[in-house]
């Protein structure tokens, strides 16, 4: 995966999020059903950080202006996540490779002469000689941030020798620092979030995530990123184990800018934005979309959904209705509305508020290009991968792979006619039973969106005929895109996909069937808090499910945390 | 910025291929520039004389005048052909204007340079309008291969039209205009046009204004001039022209011929003033617009548009520029100078295309709502 710069938090998210976490977290631990149910637990997980994570942690740890460099191994997609898929992937020789190259690089740039005096906290007595109090100081200070908990003497004095050493061979310093901190960046510890699990003393027999897990579980969570100071020395306190230290914490993390970041790293993956890396269209036949285009689509509808879901705290399912939303100029022509930019000539685009009328067909992320020019092909539009789309994303539910003996003759004959419409040539699909079984709950669903091409421009005609954009969704019929939008919106799958992906998304896992109580009162709150995410989220992060695990195979590894150095792997 | 909505879906059906009305009972279209230079119909039969030589074999010529032997001449003619550096021909051209028998700047002094007396175009076609009303009976009119009307006046084109860089046809375009739209179109505020009236689909007069944006004409990334982009109107008072006009079968064109000016970019001229301007607009289906502009241009700035390029682009673009200056010269035929009476402007006539697009007008206090 190539290494992308991140995008910054605007202001009025970050905001608008800290009004929203202080007012509600008081509320929302009253009115929650599932802190003290007993749970039957789901095995714990160990993930490899997502591209994103590692990239958040050299981030936060040491600067925006860090310069990765190397590429990413791909990420794996398990039951509709990366987050998930994450805990089933491991790293090939040739991905190790990258992450040393990466980790190399960012130490370099760590100790170069024009970050050291910001990020070291020390000077060597002597830039050519090893200055052991120094390095320990700073690699002990970084190490807990990278490993997300203290390291172990043990694993300390290993970085530190190792940078003693370096430094003897290279006569200096900083090069010796930089190799211990190019190991630490490719150590197990860092790049794979491994859960140390403990008994839980509150809960006799049970098994819960120790205090340092229990912070990486809910910065990942929140934030898509590694516990910062705050959150490491609460777990060092014991803060996190006690229902009102947790509280503190969480309402600390939902109010910071980061969690902006949290939730754009979620709806990223759950919207499968991965696959813009492989959006092409056909210029020819869709001049207007570029690599730019694709960019502030992929924005615009992240921006839609934050909007609702944070500035406003709206009704969660809104993003599928809602009419407001954010345009850059470009996007302004493909959608035909008119978005000027403000400044003199040659000034870049800039994002705007827009709101389309009641009755206009754009409504919701569904219609919106991020949805349907990413779920087309690149030639034409395809209400069968759009239909498919809203199953699989929308409402997370499994369309069947087609079988491997599919007769294609009937739909050939039916594309052959160049005045056919796509409604006419997939109608093909109700007289093939091998095809109508699964056509039948994707092939309506997409038909509503054919208002819009390929590319996401809106459109009223397809060839010489003019579009019939009605469709059906589960026995729920509609005239237009603003109908499945409702449709979708009334949904109760809709509801429980998105409570379905949260949760597997902080636990790393999907969720076992003795959770499955926890996921029906999270469903039920999400209902009476009036879907609003916030109060989903913060009910999973206070959710003592999210940090409880079934009894581990042998002992607990805490017992065996502090023999395990990384620097002896 | 206040929030706004587009056209409502009913409304937006019934005008989709055009676009929604700005007010009640009227309709407005407006239009991004987004191809405009001279109208050019070469043809095999229009240069009787010959097209132009090459600037190579053109400044063999000069050098004679200049007093170059015959040695000489044949020496350049020989390192010319076998792709030699010719160094003090060039020195010779790079300053090849004469005043008081010094050699001076041949492309800022052009009436400095000895007039080779290259032929104007002589052939029966050129677009245009018929702007001095003689009509059939103006023998040096030429007459439109589109709407074959006659007494069609664009002496630019009898001027320039056996030059190589000025010669193409619509879809050929000429090498110069190509060469300089393709310099301007990413950064020179676009042009725009809109159109006014009560339904634009049927007959009747219409408003029609010509006027610059702030912003330069967007592209997609194949190049192709970018439909429905947002424009604001420059509020500068030297590029708004508004006349009166009407539509009839879904050309617009100008009924009230006054003058034109638009802030153009110094790299091809600072400024394009017309007057008794003449417009023909087709509306095309596709929601674009192409047609001719036309009127009397003064030919000084024309010149100097051109002789921006100096030696290089003379060599590579244009050929020989002083001798733009005395073809202009020759066949400039309105706005006589009251003392010598020599012609300061030249019948001319532009093609342009353009794209629909949003725009701001200049007055406006928020976001509009038309296209």
């Amino acid at each position: 995966m190539q290494v992308k710069s991140r995008l910054r938090a605007p202001m009025w998210v970050w905001g608008a999020a800290a009004v929203v976490a202080v007012g509600g977290i008081a509320a929302a631990v009253m009115s929650m059903r599932t802190s003290e149910e007993p749970i039957a637990s789901g095995p714990s997980v160990t993930r490899r950080l997502t591209a994103e994570q590692y990239q958040n942690i050299i981030q936060d740890v040491f600067g925006s202006d860090i310069d990765l460099g190397g590429r990413f191994e791909p990420d794996l997609r398990v039951d509709g996540l990366f987050a998930v898929g994450a805990s089933h992937v491991s790293v090939t020789a040739a991905g190790m490779e990258q992450y040393d190259a990466m980790g190399r690089a960012v130490a370099g740039q760590v100790v170069d002469a024009n970050h050291r005096d910001m990020l070291m906290p020390c000077k060597p007595a002597s830039a050519e000689q090893p200055d052991e109090q120094c390095a320990q100081e700073f690699l002990g200070k970084v190490g807990r941030l990278l490993h997300r908990r203290p390291l172990t003497d043990q694993q300390l004095q290993a970085y530190v020798t190792a940078a003693t050493q370096a430094t003897q061979i290279t006569k200096s310093f900083y090069d010796g620092v930089a190799l211990s901190l190019s190991a630490m960046l490719s150590a197990p510890d860092f790049l794979f979030r491994e859960e140390v699990v403990e008994p839980d003393p509150d809960h006799p027999g049970s098994y819960r995530l120790d205090a340092y897990s229990k912070a990486s579980q809910l910065s990942f969570f929140l934030w898509n990123s590694a516990p910062d100071s705050k959150l490491l020395a609460a777990a060092e306190e014991g803060e996190l184990h006690s229902k009102r230290g947790l509280a503190r914490q969480v309402e600390r993390m939902m109010g910071s800018p980061r969690l902006e970041s949290g939730m754009r790293a979620f709806f990223e993956d759950q919207l499968r934005f991965d696959e813009f890396e492989t959006l092409a269209k056909d210029s020819a036949l869709f001049p207007k979309f570029s690599a730019q285009v694709a960019d502030d689509a992929r924005e615009q509808t992240l921006r839609t959904i934050l909007d609702v879901v944070f500035t406003r705290d709206s009704d969660y399912r809104e993003i599928f209705t809602t009419k407001k939303t954010f345009l850059t100029p470009e996007l302004g022509s493909i959608y035909r509305v008119p978005i000027y930019n403000d400044g003199p000539n040659g000034s870049p685009d800039q994002w705007q508020p827009y709101e389309f009328a009641a009755d206009d067909p754009q409504t919701g992320i569904l219609t919106q290009i991020a949805f349907t020019a990413l779920h087309s092909p690149a030639g034409r539009g395809s209400p069968t991968i759009r239909g498919k789309a809203v199953r699989e994303i929308a409402l997370c539910q499994k369309v069947p792979a087609p079988p491997g003996d599919v007769d294609f003759t009937q739909f050939e004959l039916a594309s052959a006619s160049p005045t056919s419409t796509a409604r006419e040539r997939l109608g093909v699909h109700a007289s093939v039973p091998s095809c109508a079984g699964c056509h039948k709950i994707m092939d309506p669903i997409g038909l509503a969106l054919e208002n819009f091409d390929g590319s996401g421009e809106f459109r009223t005609m397809e060839g010489n005929a003019r579009i019939d954009p009605s469709g059906e969704i589960d026995g729920i019929k509609y005239e237009d895109a603003n109908g499945l939008g409702n449709a979708i919106y009334r949904n109760p799958a809709a509801v429980s996909c998105i409570v379905d992906r949260l949760s597997a998304r902080a636990l790393g896992r999907t969720t076992s069937s003795g959770e499955r109580g926890w996921l029906k009162d999270l469903k039920d709150d999400f209902a009476d808090n009036g879907y609003r995410l916030s109060a989903l989220m913060r009910e999973i992060a206070l959710s003592r499910a999210l940090y409880s695990v079934s009894a581990p195979a042998r002992e607990p590894a805490q017992q065996q945390v502090a023999a395990a150095s990384s620097a002896d792997r | 910025m206040a929030a706004f909505t587009r056209c409502s879906a009913p409304l937006l059906f019934a005008v989709a291929a055009f676009g929604c009305a700005s007010q009640a009972g009227a309709e407005t279209r407006h239009y991004a520039v987004s191809w405009f230079a001279q109208a050019t119909y070469s043809n095999d039969h229009d240069c009787s004389h010959g097209v132009h030589p090459e600037v190579e074999q053109i400044y063999l010529r000069y050098a004679e005048r200049l007093g170059a032997t015959p040695a000489q001449i044949a020496t350049w003619r020989r390192k010319q052909m076998e792709g030699e550096d010719v160094r003090d021909l060039d020195e010779l051209m790079m300053n090849r204007g004469r005043i008081d028998g010094q050699p001076v700047n041949p492309y800022t002094q052009p009436a400095a340079v000895v007039d080779l007396q290259m032929p104007g175009l002589d052939g029966k076609y050129a677009f245009g309008f018929n702007l001095d009303g003689k009509g059939a009976d103006d023998p040096n009119a030429f007459e439109d291969p589109e709407t074959h009307e006659r007494g069609v006046d664009h002496q630019l084109y009898r001027a320039l039209g056996c030059t190589r860089a000025f010669r193409g046809s619509l879809e050929s375009r000429p090498t110069y205009y190509a060469w300089a739209w393709g310099q301007l179109k990413d950064s020179q505020p676009a042009w725009v046009i809109t159109v006014s009236g009560d339904d634009l689909s049927k007959d009747g007069p219409v408003s029609v204004s010509i006027e610059r944006a702030l912003e330069y004409l967007r592209s997609n990334s194949d190049g192709t001039p970018r439909f429905d982009m947002a424009y604001r109107i420059d509020p500068d008072p030297r590029s708004r022209n508004t006349y009166r006009g009407e539509v009839k079968n879904g050309v617009v064109s100008i009924t009230e011929h006054g003058k034109l000016r638009l802030l153009q970019n110094p790299l091809v001229a600072p400024e394009l003033e017309l007057s008794n301007v003449h417009l023909r607009l087709a509306l095309k289906p596709d929601r674009s617009a192409r047609g001719f502009m036309g009127g009397y241009q003064p030919w000084h700035p024309i010149y100097f548009g051109i002789a921006g390029v100096g030696f290089g682009g003379e060599q590579q673009v244009t050929g020989d520029v002083p001798g733009f200056y005395h073809l202009m010269k020759r066949y400039a035929d309105a706005d006589p100078d009251p003392v010598t009476g020599q012609n300061r402007a030249i019948s001319v006539t532009y093609y342009l295309e353009a794209v629909p697009a949003f725009v701001r007008p200049a007055d406006a206090t928020q976001q509009l709502t038309s296209r």
